[in-house]
């Protein structure tokens, strides 16, 4: 029987109280020492054969008979109002269909109502204005610019502490200020005062961390197709049941009629997580030209309006004893949320959580500017939030004495701060002590010595991580049986590049004792597919690898209840075996062998993803360290080598597992040395759009990297074992790099990226403090 | 020394140079080793020209201004973006796409590496990976690990499958080098 | 893109003539001007292909008694990998190998990466009428200038992008150019010229005028001849210069080892401005002294003496200076 229970979730590092269902498949977790078969195994990627033969379907390669194409325009400025729009040239170009715009566009509420679709009002620079829908791309540009808009600029705020000013401009006329939400978040526990009255030290930094952007390689975008009332969407999307809930919404549409479809995803990373304005407006515009309509954003557009990482400007305090105890910390952030947002990453998740420590208050800000609105963007807040913890970690630790593990160690949670529950299991020490012995942490000091040469200066660091990746209800899945011994497992997840589709068939295979090859996976359809949530989060695997494992036990009963009759043996003594029955004398028979009698029938095995404990928290865990040499005379940074050791549980696959690793570690390396999306105040106009002028990593960029998984199964957590790992390796690296910068220079950057100007400026600022103090020493003496 | 010239009449020239488009016109494509004949502009990139009017969508459409990799494909043999190449400037040359790289319903050993080593994840910046790889191990076929770098330096990877891509390469290489006949 | 007409002639009087039509355009590998017809900084009516040229020079490279000559059309592959130009002109090997990327390496043409257009941001963005695309202001001037000139006076700030053209200008290089404007052989370094209230050109090339051959010099005595060619990126590869330098020193017959003194010297600057920038107080500096640590870092100074560094490029005069160094040290004789 369904039950509707209230639940606290935690979904990319922060709590939700939630109303779910859960329907009770009990199944026996797998326990830690229980010899599988597949799962665990480094099985090849099941789609990887589609993948290298460009056969693999994209959102992009959608084409459909008929099919128009939708060019957005945008708005040039950072805040203007519309006095006077003009759609009649682009109109009358031939190969023209449609213009849409607020002119002729339904009042569709987006982003909760803080604009339209088409608002006559536009509060970022790409905010949409109007689409031109034509027979192909360049007639449809070609219109684009035959429009006329007439904009009545209006004051803007890009800067966010400019924002927070009560004189500043307001992004949202309706509103009494520039806040999101109206007020700063506000968490405390103990008492805050007390505990710094009670350090023997504190230390107190400012931190600054870019806007960073995305850039998933595939851009956004979707192609609508209407069949009488039935829609159609093919969508760059990480959540196909979402986007379904939203354009039903949008488009007032019964949810049966709507299809949402997505294959395979060039890349998300957290912006894709929900529709788009694009979606709505192929689907509108489909719907009016009786045509199949595709919108796909170029790099231009994708860097102004499909999300970022949030910069923000964090100022933490931390306070201790002599020994490394901490007694209290201060963390206040101020993020810039862009022109819209229905909720905000925090950036002071770890501060409440990484460490033991009794007394913390933390604020977040977050606040409207007119700039683009930030999306998700792999592991939100936490990257940002564990640059400036960790870097504050070590700065302690030097004014302390201590070595920056040793006061780590020192803090160590053994149970969850905030919920004050234990954990089902965490491996941070094991990580902490893999990590340290792989990055030759003990003797790091004669490394330094041994290796630091002319303007060479070579330097060490560490961070840690903490992330959520329980996963959770609700989730479903299907296992059809086939009666020739294959299966189809059905569920409404989607593989966004994780290798979602292989670890479900090793799961599913499992399950059942299937050959790998019997098993095959069909997801990312809202129409074949059962509910499942979206594929964020690092909560994919977690969520519906159990429901997948219920599905297939389920059928794998059936199975033998139906075998048993067929071969009238008693059910007890049958077993499925790698794609057989094998009865107690020792009989080893196909399956497909066994169900010929049935002739075409199946078995449909049903699963779902069971309640997370009460008692306990479900959380990653992991520890990065990082060998730099910085030249100091053009303050160039050299990352040597990144040492990545995590705790996620099971691993189901150790070869897409590393893949995950070192992606997250990549992005994180980018994240410290490079990204950063730039943008003229005076203008509100961001200058660095495209893969030139916003660089990401090449592959002559990647240090050594060594990625080890701590394998700690988990069979507290879910019945598979395994919790997510598409987040936490991206969290710890920056800070990682950071310290081990601070380590070889002897000051520190406060600001990402550790770009050659930060380094260069950050020595002067020492040399010059220095000279001062020399001065003035030799004043007194 | 420069200098600053003459108004002289032009001689007549014998053969007038045909001028096409800027309306649609015929050109021919050689492609994975079969003729194509389109009716296209001369404006019509070899990348549009590929996906849209030829239906191969292996080469990707990452960027369309030459810095991102995933519209990599081999003119002659060797790497090029084809969103930074004009169609019709390709006439006389061959094009091969990842579509014309598995024989025969069988991988090319560069495809089942990159499967073998995980090289990949989303997928999407993988045939131009595929593609720049292979023109490597024809041109060189016991590349350093330096040189693969060199060689898919002009791929990006928004996944960070680098790691995994470089030990592709060298395995394909090998298993090439191991192949009897070679 | 804006629809164009095409042509694709074989004989270089037949391009000439061509190109003479209003709002025709030379097109050669492609890769720079394609950048340019997407954002519409450029809108020819007539692109006038010169790969189909058969005119013999244009293409690959080669010696005669006093030059080595490459073709405008040779692509920086060729130009990378060939034998005398990794033998002869290390530098210029070394500067085409930092070139971009594979994919624009084996398409890009010498003449193409001497005529590419600024990559400034203001200037390549598509929201953005700067003077450049015949705007009234440099937006760069008082904005974001973190990647624009720290030398040189013009209304516009942005810097140039080629990596070929400090390394043949530290050559010595010639172009041997024909067309309406200039015809003959002209030193690559007069080719440049800051963009000004008469022209935003940023050459003297007319739109009609064709480079047909770069001619460098070889030098008398290869033996006493040093040169090297140094590049700031953002990254490891495939990243325009943020500063470069490319220096080629001879040092004078009958000194040896440190003691060698410095007779010839050329240093030449990319990505720090408007056009190829040749640090002649540094190459004053180093002529006739020993290359010590002294000289070097007089030679250093004396290369960023004059920079006006702007509100977020200041750390390019650092860097420089740095890199001036790095470039010198490394020239020592052994
Ligand atoms: C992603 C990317 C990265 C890059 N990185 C670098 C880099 O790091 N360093 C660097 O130096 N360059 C870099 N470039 C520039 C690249 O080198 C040039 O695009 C290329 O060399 C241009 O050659 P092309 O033959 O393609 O020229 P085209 O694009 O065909 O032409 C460019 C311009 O030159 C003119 N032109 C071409 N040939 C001649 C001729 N013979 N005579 C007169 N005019 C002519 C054309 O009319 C046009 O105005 C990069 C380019 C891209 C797209
Ligand atoms: S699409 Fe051609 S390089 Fe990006
Ligand atoms: S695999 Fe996703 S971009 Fe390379």
């Amino acid at each position: 029987m369904a039950k509707v229970v209230k639940v606290q979730t935690e979904f990319e590092g922060r709590f939700y109280e939630e109303t779910i269902v859960v329907e009770g498949t009990e199944v026996e977790p797998w326990a830690p020492e229980q010899p599988l078969k597949l799962v665990g195994r480094p099985v090849p990627r099941v789609d990887g054969p589609e993948k290298v033969t460009g056969r693999a379907r994209f959102t992009h390669d959608v084409r459909l008979p008929g099919m128009l194409h939708g060019k957005i325009l945008r708005s040039p400025h950072p805040h203007a109002r519309i006095k006077r729009l003009d759609t009649s040239k682009a109109e009358r170009l031939p190969g023209v269909r449609l213009v849409l715009s607020h002119q002729n566009a339904p009042e569709i509420p987006w982003f909760r109502g803080q604009t339209r679709l088409f608002d006559t009002t536009v509060r970022y620079v790409g905010d949409e204005v109007a689409c031109v829908v034509a027979d192909d791309e360049e007639t449809a540009e070609e219109a684009l610019r035959l429009i006329e808009v007439e904009y009545e600029p209006l004051p803007f705020v890009v800067d966010p502490e400019r924002a927070l000013e009560p004189d500043a401009p307001r992004v949202h006329e309706s509103q009494p200020n520039n806040l999101v939400n109206g007020e700063p978040e506000v968490y405390e526990r103990g008492d805050v005062q007390q505990g710094f009255a009670e350090a023997d030290v504190v230390v107190e930094g400012v931190f600054r961390t870019q806007t960073a952007l995305h850039n998933c390689l595939e851009t956004h975008g979707s192609v609508a197709h209407w069949d009488g009332d039935s829609l159609t969407i093919w969508d760059s999307t990480q959540h196909v049941f979402g986007v379904r809930f939203q354009l039903a919404r949008a488009l007032g549409l019964p949810l049966h009629k709507v299809r949402v479809i997505k294959r395979h995803m060039g890349g998300g990373f957290g912006s894709k997580n929900q529709a788009g304005k694009y979606a709505a407006i192929a689907a509108l515009a489909a719907r009016m030209t009786g045509r199949p309509v595709k919108i796909v954003l170029d790099r231009f557009e994708e860097n102004l309006a499909t999300g970022n990482r949030p910069a923000t400007i964090q100022t933490l305090k931390l306070g201790a004893k002599r020994d490394g105890t901490l007694t209290a910390i201060f963390h206040k952030s101020i993020l810039n949320a862009g022109a819209y947002a229905v909720w905000a990453p925090s950036a002071s998740g770890p501060t409440k959580r990484l460490y033991a420590c009794p007394n913390v208050r933390t604020e977040d800000w977050a606040v409207f500017t007119n700039l683009g609105p930030f999306s998700a963007f792999r592991a939100p807040g936490y990257v940002e939030g564990t640059f400036a913890l960790e870097s504050m970690m070590d700065e302690l630790a030097k004014a302390l004495g201590l070595d920056p593990l040793e006061l780590r160690l020192k803090n160590y949670a053994e149970i969850d701060p905030i919920t004050n529950k234990p954990y089902t299991t965490k491996g941070l020490r094991q990580a902490y002590e893999r990590g340290a012995q792989l990055i030759g942490w003990a003797e790091r000091a004669h490394t330094k010595r041994a290796r630091s040469k002319g303007p060479k200066r070579v330097g060490f660091g560490l961070a840690s991580q903490i992330w959520g990746g329980s996963g959770g209800p609700p989730a479903y899945a299907l296992v059809k049986l086939n009666p020739d011994g294959t299966a189809t497992v059905v569920t409404g997840t989607q593989d966004i590049g994780t290798g979602t589709r292989t670890a479900l068939a090793q799961i599913a295979a499992e399950a059942l004792s299937f050959p790998l090859d019997a098993v095959e996976v069909e997801l990312g359809d809202t129409q074949w597919g059962v509910y499942a949530p979206l594929s964020a989060g690092s909560m994919t695997l977690a969520t519906v690898g159990p429901a997948v494992r219920a599905a297939a036990e389920d059928a794998k009963k059936q199975l033998l209840d139906v075998a048993a009759q067929l071969l009238e043996l008693p059910k007890e003594g049958l077993r499925v075996e790698d794609g057989h029955i094998a009865t107690p004398k020792g009989e080893r028979l196909p399956v497909a062998e066994v169900l010929r009698p049935l002739g075409n029938f199946q078995i449909v095995g049903k699963g779902a993803r069971g309640p997370n404990p009460d008692d306990k928290n479900v959380n990653t865990f992991g520890a990065q360290f990082a060998q730099v040499e910085v030249d100091v005379e053009t303050g160039e940074v050299r990352v040597e080598k990144i040492v990545a050791v995590h705790e996620s549980g099971r691993v189901v696959n150790p070869l897409t597992i590393r893949s995950q690793l070192y992606g997250g570690v990549i992005m994180g390396l980018g994240y410290a040395l490079l990204e950063r999306r730039l943008d003229d105040p005076r203008r509100g106009l961001p200058v660095t759009p495209t893969l030139e002028t916003y660089k990401v990593l090449t592959v002559a960029d990647v240090p050594e990297i060594v990625a080890e998984m701590v394998d700690l199964p988990d069979p507290e957590a879910n019945p598979i074992g395994a919790k997510g790992v598409g987040e936490p390796p991206i969290i710890p690296t920056a800070a990682a790099i950071a310290n081990a910068v601070a380590d070889a220079l002897g000051v520190r950057v406060y600001e990402l990226p550790l770009s050659p100007d930060r380094v260069l400026a950050a020595l002067r600022g020492a040399q010059a403090k220095k000279d001062e103090e020399e001065g003035e020493e030799g004043e007194a003496s | 020394m420069a200098k600053a010239v003459r108004a002289e009449p032009e001689p007549e020239l014998e053969v007038p140079v045909p001028v096409r488009g800027p309306e649609r016109g015929p050109i021919k494509l050689r492609v994975n080793g079969e003729k194509h004949e389109l009716w296209v502009e001369p404006r019509r990139t070899l990348l549009d020209a590929l996906r849209d009017d030829l239906g191969l969508t292996g080469a990707k459409k990452g960027c369309d201004e030459g810095t991102c990799g995933t519209c990599t494909v081999l003119l002659d043999g060797k790497p090029i973006y084809a969103c930074l190449r004009l169609a019709i400037e390709c006439e006389g040359h061959e094009i091969t796409t990842i579509e014309g790289l598995a024989q025969g319903g069988e991988l090319h050993p560069v495809q089942r590496a990159f499967i073998e080593e995980d090289a990949l994840q989303c997928g999407f910046c993988t045939p131009g990976q595929i593609l720049s790889v292979k023109a490597l191990l024809d041109e060189n076929p016991n590349p350093t690990e330096e040189d693969v770098r060199r060689a898919v330096s002009g791929n990006l990877c928004r996944c960070g499958a680098y790691p995994h891509i470089v030990r592709a390469a060298l395995r394909a290489a090998k298993g090439l080098a191991e192949r009897p006949g070679r | 893109m804006k629809r164009f007409r095409y042509a694709r002639p074989e004989r270089l009087e037949a391009a000439l003539r061509l190109l003479r039509e209003p709002g025709a355009k030379a097109l050669a590998g492609g890769t720079d001007l394609l950048t340019e017809l997407k954002a519409r900084t450029q809108e020819p009516e007539l692109l006038v292909s010169v790969q189909g040229l058969q005119e013999p020079g244009l293409r690959g490279v080669r010696e005669d008694e006093r030059f080595v000559r490459i073709g405008a059309l040779t692509t920086l592959r060729e130009l990378e990998a060939h034998p005398l130009v990794r033998d002869k002109l290390p530098i210029l090997a070394q500067a085409a190998q930092t070139v971009a990327m594979p994919q624009i390496r084996h398409v890009g043409t010498v003449g193409g990466n001497l005529m590419q257009q600024v990559r400034c941001w203001y200037y390549r963005h598509p929201f953005v009428r700067c003077w450049l695309k015949g705007g009234e202001e440099c937006y760069a001037e008082e904005g974001l200038n973190h990647r624009h000139a720290i030398f040189g006076t013009s209304p516009c700030i942005a810097v140039h992008p080629s990596d070929l053209a400090p390394a043949l200008i530290a050559l010595d290089a010639q172009a041997r150019v024909v067309g309406p404007d200039v015809e003959g052989e002209l030193a690559l370094e007069e080719l440049y010229r800051l963009p000004d209230e008469r022209s935003r050109a940023r050459t003297v090339l007319g739109p009609a005028d064709l480079i047909l051959e770069i001619l460098v010099p070889k030098p008398s005595e290869p033996t006493r001849v040093r040169g090297v060619y140094l590049k700031a990126m953002e990254r490891a590869t495939w990243s325009f210069a943020v500063v470069s330098v490319a220096a080629r020193l001879s040092f004078e017959p009958g000194s040896e080892g440190v003691r060698a003194r410095v007779g010839d010297a050329r240093l030449v600057l990319g990505g720090v401005a408007g056009k190829p920038w040749r640090a002649r107080d540094a190459e004053a500096a180093l002529r006739g002294s020993p290359l010590t640590d002294e000289a070097i870092e007089r030679a250093a100074e004396a290369a960023v003496a004059g920079a006006q560094p702007r509100a977020h490029n200041a750390y390019k005069i650092e860097l420089t200076r740095a890199l001036v160094k790095r470039a010198l040290r490394s020239l020592l004789p052994p």
